[in-house]
C-alpha cells in the first residue's frame, strides 16, 4: 500500500512557487501586499518563534476535532436508523432536506448569537457542519442491498447479528467518506466561526495578520491551514484503512 | 421431508397483484436432486423462496419435515445466482464461508470451513478476497458457505445461470459429488434443459399462469454420471426431447443440441 511519491507533480509545484518568487521581485506582479514565497517562509518562522502559531493551531484543532467526534457519533448513531428504520425516515425526511439545503455558513451568526464569542461557538458549528455529510452518508450506506441480508436470512443470523456483521460493515466505507467531508467542511466551518465571531485560532490569526498588514505571516497562517487539512485527512484516511482493511478494499479505497 | 399441498403464490405488480403460482403440488424425498424447470417468469423462483422461507405464500400448505416453514428453517440454505451481491465482499473466503456457523467454538468452526472449501476445491484460496476471484470460484465460495452450514436441504436458484459452459460443467460435477457424498437433498432451479437432466433423480417442468407442475419426471440414469458419456445415451437424450416437448419446443426447431 506504499504510495509512491508523484515526482512530476511535486516538480510543477516547486516550479510554481519559484515561478511567483521570481515575479514578485521582478516586479512583474505589483500588487503591495503580495509577498514572495521566500517572505512567508520567514513569516512562518516568526509565527512559529513567538508561539502565536502553536496556540492558533492548538485551539483550531480542539474546536473543529471536538465539533466533529460528536457529529461523527450523532451523525452515524442517528443515519442508522434513519437508514434502517423506514417509518423515522418517512417523517424526517421533509425536516432533513429542509434544512440540509441551507447553507451552513447561514448558521453562523445564530450560533454567535446562541453561544456568545466563545469556543462553544465554534465546536457547535463544527459539528452542524460536520453532521450533515456524516448523517446522510450514513443513511445511505445503511440502504443495504436486499441480497446481502436475504443472505443473513438464509444463514440464519439474527437480527442484531445481519445488522454487526452485515449492514455496518456494508456501510463502512460510505461512513468514511462522510466522516472525511465532514471533516473539511467542520475545519472551513470553524475558521469562518474565528473570523466572524470568537476572536481566537487561526482564523483570528488570518485575519488579524491580514489588518496589520503583515502580508507574510497572514499567507503562512493560509499556507498552515492547508497543510493542516491535508494531514487531518491522511489521519483519517490511515486510520480508517487500519480499522476496516476489508470493506474499504473492497470498496476500492485501500 | 420438503412438501406443499395445493401451494398459491399472488405478489404485488405494477398492475394489481399478480397470481404466480396456483395449486402447487410438489414432494421431495431425503437425498432426492430434484430440478425446477421452466421459461423465465414462470415462477421458478418464486416457487424456491417459498420453500426456503423467504417467501410467504398465499394459499396451501408448505412443510420440511411436517413443520410448517415460516422463515428461513434450519438445515435449508438457500444459495443464490448472483454470486457477486451474495457475498460480504470485505470478507476473505474463508470468513465469508464461516459466515453462517460464527457461533461454534473455533476448533469445529475451522475444521467445518476447511471441510467445505476442500469440497468445492478452494482450499488454496482462503486467504483472498471473493472479488479477485473468477464467477465460478466466486460461486463455489456461495456453495461452500452453504455447505458449512451442513444443511440437509440445499436449495439452489440457478446457481450456475451466469457461468460460462465450461465452468459450468465442472461445477454441475462437483456438485453432483458433494450432493452424493452429504447425501444432502437438493432443489435446482434451472432454465437450462441439459442441465436439469444430467444432474435430477426427477425434473418438474413449470407452466402455464399462474404456472403449476405440467410435467414431473423420473430421470433414471445410472450415477455417477458424467459429461461425455451420459450426455451420449439414447435415455438421456430420450428425456431431453421430453422436456423440451413440454417446454412448447417442436422437434426440429432446434438446428443442433
Amino acid at each position: 500500500m506504499a504510495e509512491r511519491v508523484n515526482v512530476l507533480g511535486a516538480a510543477v509545484f516547486v516550479f510554481g512557487l519559484g515561478l511567483w518568487e521570481l515575479l514578485v521581485r521582478t516586479g512583474l506582479l505589483t500588487f503591495t501586499y503580495l509577498p514572495p514565497p521566500s517572505e512567508v517562509a520567514v513569516g512562518l518562522g516568526e509565527l512559529l518563534g513567538n508561539g502565536e502559531l502553536g496556540t492558533a493551531l492548538g485551539h483550531t484543532l480542539f474546536a473543529a476535532l471536538t465539533g466533529w467526534a460528536v457529529a461523527g457519533l450523532v451523525g452515524v448513531a442517528a443515519g442508522s436508523v434513519l437508514g434502517l428504520v423506514r417509518p423515522v425516515w418517512t417523517y424526517s425526511m421533509a425536516s432533513l432536506e429542509a434544512l440540509r439545503a441551507l447553507p451552513i455558513v447561514a448558521f453562523v451568526p445564530v450560533a454567535v448569537l446562541l453561544f456568545g464569542f466563545s469556543v462553544q461557538t465554534e465546536i457547535m458549528v463544527a459539528f452542524y457542519a460536520a453532521l450533515w455529510p456524516i448523517l446522510l452518508n450514513t443513511i445511505n450506506g445503511m440502504r443495504t442491498e436486499g441480497r446481502l441480508v436475504e443472505t443473513g436470512r438464509v444463514l440464519k443470523l439474527s437480527r442484531a447479528a445481519v445488522l454487526w456483521k452485515i449492514q455496518l460493515p456494508a456501510a463502512t466505507a460510505t461512513i468514511v467518506v462522510g466522516l472525511r467531508l465532514g471533516l473539511s467542511t467542520s475545519l472551513v466551518l470553524t475558521l469562518v466561526a474565528e473570523m466572524v465571531g470568537n476572536p481566537a485560532g487561526l482564523g483570528f490569526l488570518l485575519v488579524t495578520k491580514g489588518q496589520a498588514l503583515q502580508p507574510g505571516q497572514m499567507f503562512a497562517a493560509v499556507f498552515v491551514i492547508g497543510v493542516t487539512g491535508i494531514i487531518l485527512n491522511g489521519l483519517v484516511m490511515g486510520a480508517a484503512r487500519l480499522a476496516f482493511r476489508g470493506q474499504l478494499a473492497s470498496a476500492g479505497e485501500a | 421431508m420438503i412438501s406443499c399441498d395445493d401451494l398459491s403464490v399472488t405478489l404485488p405488480g405494477a398492475n394489481g397483484p399478480v397470481n404466480i403460482l396456483s395449486g402447487v403440488h410438489l414432494r421431495v424425498a431425503k437425498g432426492e436432486f430434484v430440478s425446477v424447470l421452466g421459461t423465465s417468469g414462470s415462477g421458478k423462483t418464486t416457487l424456491l423462496r417459498v420453500l426456503g422461507g423467504l417467501q410467504s405464500a398465499t394459499g396451501g400448505r408448505i412443510t420440511c419435515d411436517g413443520v410448517d416453514i415460516a422463515g428461513p428453517p434450519d438445515g435449508v440454505v438457500t444459495v443464490f445466482q448472483d454470486y457477486a451481491h451474495s457475498l460480504l465482499p470485505w470478507r476473505t473466503v474463508r470468513r465469508n464461508v464461516a459466515l453462517g456457523i460464527e457461533k461454534l467454538d473455533k476448533t469445529e468452526r475451522d475444521s467445518r470451513v476447511d471441510e467445505a472449501l476442500a469440497m468445492v476445491g478452494l482450499s488454496e484460496r482462503d486467504g483472498e478476497y471473493p472479488w479477485r476471484l473468477s464467477g465460478g470460484m466466486q460461486q463455489r465460495v456461495q456453495i461452500a458457505r452453504a455447505l458449512a452450514m451442513r444443511p440437509r436441504v440445499l436449495l439452489m436458484d440457478e446457481p450456475f445461470g451466469a457461468l460460462d459452459a465450461m465452468t459450468k460443467a465442472s461445477l454441475q460435477d462437483q456438485l453432483q459429488q458433494v450432493a452424493e457424498l452429504t447425501g444432502t437433498t437438493v432443489v435446482f432451479v434451472t432454465h437450462d434443459v441439459e442441465e436439469a437432466v444430467y444432474l435430477s433423480d426427477r425434473l418438474v417442468v413449470l407452466s402455464g399462469s399462474p404456472a403449476n407442475i405440467g410435467l414431473s419426471l423420473d430421470v433414471p440414469l445410472p450415477r455417477p454420471r458424467d459429461q461425455i458419456a451420459t450426455k451420449e445415451r439414447a435415455d438421456y437424450l430420450e428425456l431431453r426431447h421430453e422436456v423440451y416437448a413440454a417446454l412448447g419446443h417442436k422437434v426440429g426447431e432446434r438446428a443442433s443440441g
